[in-house]
């Protein structure tokens, strides 16, 4: 398994800096190696900036991909939106001579190339392919045992399919192998390859958004024994986390026992043997005590 | 004279999506598409991809930044129409035409800048201090290189 040139993005360091922390920690631990890397830039990301001019869009993710293939280093990521931008940006340039051309032109500019040499990486698809979901139970130090989880893995890391060739789009179970693998229980639910509906929260829809959120909310809690969400995207992450706070105050089915979400790296660090608090639990938003992960 | 402008416009995504022509207006895309499910004045079908052939004018260019570019509609669609595509070219006309969210060109205009989505303010940089990383800061070569990309790319900053 070769050192991957760590792409952080924008959300984590900027509004989830323990997951940042504790991958740099724990990655190390289960045979990832990782390096930091000061000049990328936002991916940018895919519901936005992708829209508002392709031509910038891909621009940007190229200029990323160079910086890569220049320490010749594939990329991983913690965040789907990089991973959605970058993966489609890598395999259009690859596959069109021409946009490569244009792309390339513009890169010149600024004295950088972009090749196609690279790959990129979610740390999902890095935990599935190369450290293997056998060989990471062998590195658990404390097994998630009792735990009942409700994944959500988000459809960035899940479509477009045929690039990131993740999981099955339609009916995902990589990350519940993952989840099983640490040892707890994986629940399934109808609404888990649903969009968290973070676009709704970016053009400022408060009803609408509550109620994409309360959906898979309602669906987890009615349908399901889980104690825990858990995801491997940051927006994802607030919807559940601070979204949900948000439409408790809409749907009242909501108010009692609100379900805590740990990002997968959070999850990661539980079984590793890290605390609550050394995993940065005391900065959710959501962050009732539940015991089951702290027996010794 | 708006008129031709119109159709201009029109015929100008059409050409840039050419798989939305096979579209024979089915319905599965607004029938699994997460944010028609919850939004009572959005539907995919309806609002956006119909309004290319048959109304006068496009509506509603604000609404299409609810899209959140999930890509299930390109999942079920029997025709292979790739209606997300669709999408990227209206919020790209939504854009231009200065329609788009305000948070969207703030957060075009924030990425130029610092080469961050997010306004590096004191807080997080508390907030990272705390757990011992590196504070965030402004990137200038960072930022000169993407302004130069803005430019040579024709990303306009705000609408006309």
């Amino acid at each position: 398994m070769g050192k991957y040139l760590f792409f952080k993005g924008c959300t984590i360091p900027a509004r989830l800096p323990n997951i940042e922390k504790l991958a740099l920690e724990i990655l190390p631990e289960i045979g990832i190696e990782i390096q930091e890397e000061e000049n990328f830039s936002c991916c940018p990301d895919p519901v936005q900036l992708q829209g508002a001019n392709q031509y910038f869009w891909l621009t940007c993710a190229a200029r990323n991909l160079a910086l890569a293939e220049e320490k010749g280093m594939n990329i991983l990521t913690l965040c789907n939106g990089c991973l959605n931008t970058l993966s489609i940006a890598n395999d259009k340039l690859k596959k069109s001579v021409e946009l490569k051309a244009a792309i390339n032109n513009v890169l010149k500019e600024i004295g950088k190339e972009y090749k196609g040499t690279v790959e990129v990486k979610h740390i999902m698809q890095v935990i599935k392919d190369d450290v293997g979901y056998d060989n990471l139970k062998g590195k658990i130090k404390k097994p998630l045992n009792g735990l009942r989880v409700a994944s959500h893995p988000g459809c960035h890391l899940l479509m477009p399919d045929e690039i990131i060739k993740y999981d099955d789009p339609t009916d995902p179970e990589e990350y519940d192998k993952f989840v099983v693998a640490l040892g707890a229980i994986a629940e399934d639910y109808v609404t888990k390859i649903d969009c968290c509906g973070v676009a709704l929260n970016l053009v400022g829809d408060k009803s609408a958004n509550n109620k994409c959120i309360a959906t898979k909310l309602l669906d987890i809690k009615n349908n399901t024994s889980a104690n825990i969400i858990s995801t491997g995207c940051p927006f994802c992450f607030n919807q559940f986390d601070m979204g949900q706070i948000q439409a408790a105050r809409e749907y009242t089915e909501l108010k009692d026992a609100k379900i805590p979400v740990l990002y997968a790296i959070e999850l990661l660090g539980l079984a590793m043997g890290k605390s609550l608090d050394e995993i940065g639990y005391q900065s959710h938003r959501i962050k009732p005590q539940i015991k089951v992960w702290e027996v010794a | 004279m708006e008129i031709i402008k119109i159709k201009y416009i029109k015929d100008t995504i059409i050409k840039q999506s050419e798989e939305i022509e096979r579209c024979f207006k089915c319905s599965a895309c607004s029938i699994f598409c997460p944010v028609t499910l919850n939004v009572s004045k959005y539907n995919i079908e309806n609002a956006f991809i119909s309004q290319l052939f048959g109304e006068e004018e496009l509506l509603a260019l604000k609404d299409v930044w609810m899209c959140s570019a999930c890509e299930k509609c390109i999942l079920v669609c029997p025709q292979d129409a790739e209606p997300a595509e669709v999408f990227n070219n209206l919020k790209r006309l939504s854009y231009q035409k200065g329609q788009a969210p305000v948070g969207v060109y703030a957060v075009t205009k924030q990425i130029l800048n610092t080469g961050l989505a997010y306004d590096i303010s004191a807080k997080i940089n508390a907030d990272r201090k705390k757990i011992e990383l590196k504070e965030l800061s402004t990137n200038e070569s960072v930022s000169k290189e993407l302004k130069i990309i803005a430019e040579k790319t024709g990303l306009k900053m705000e609408g006309e």
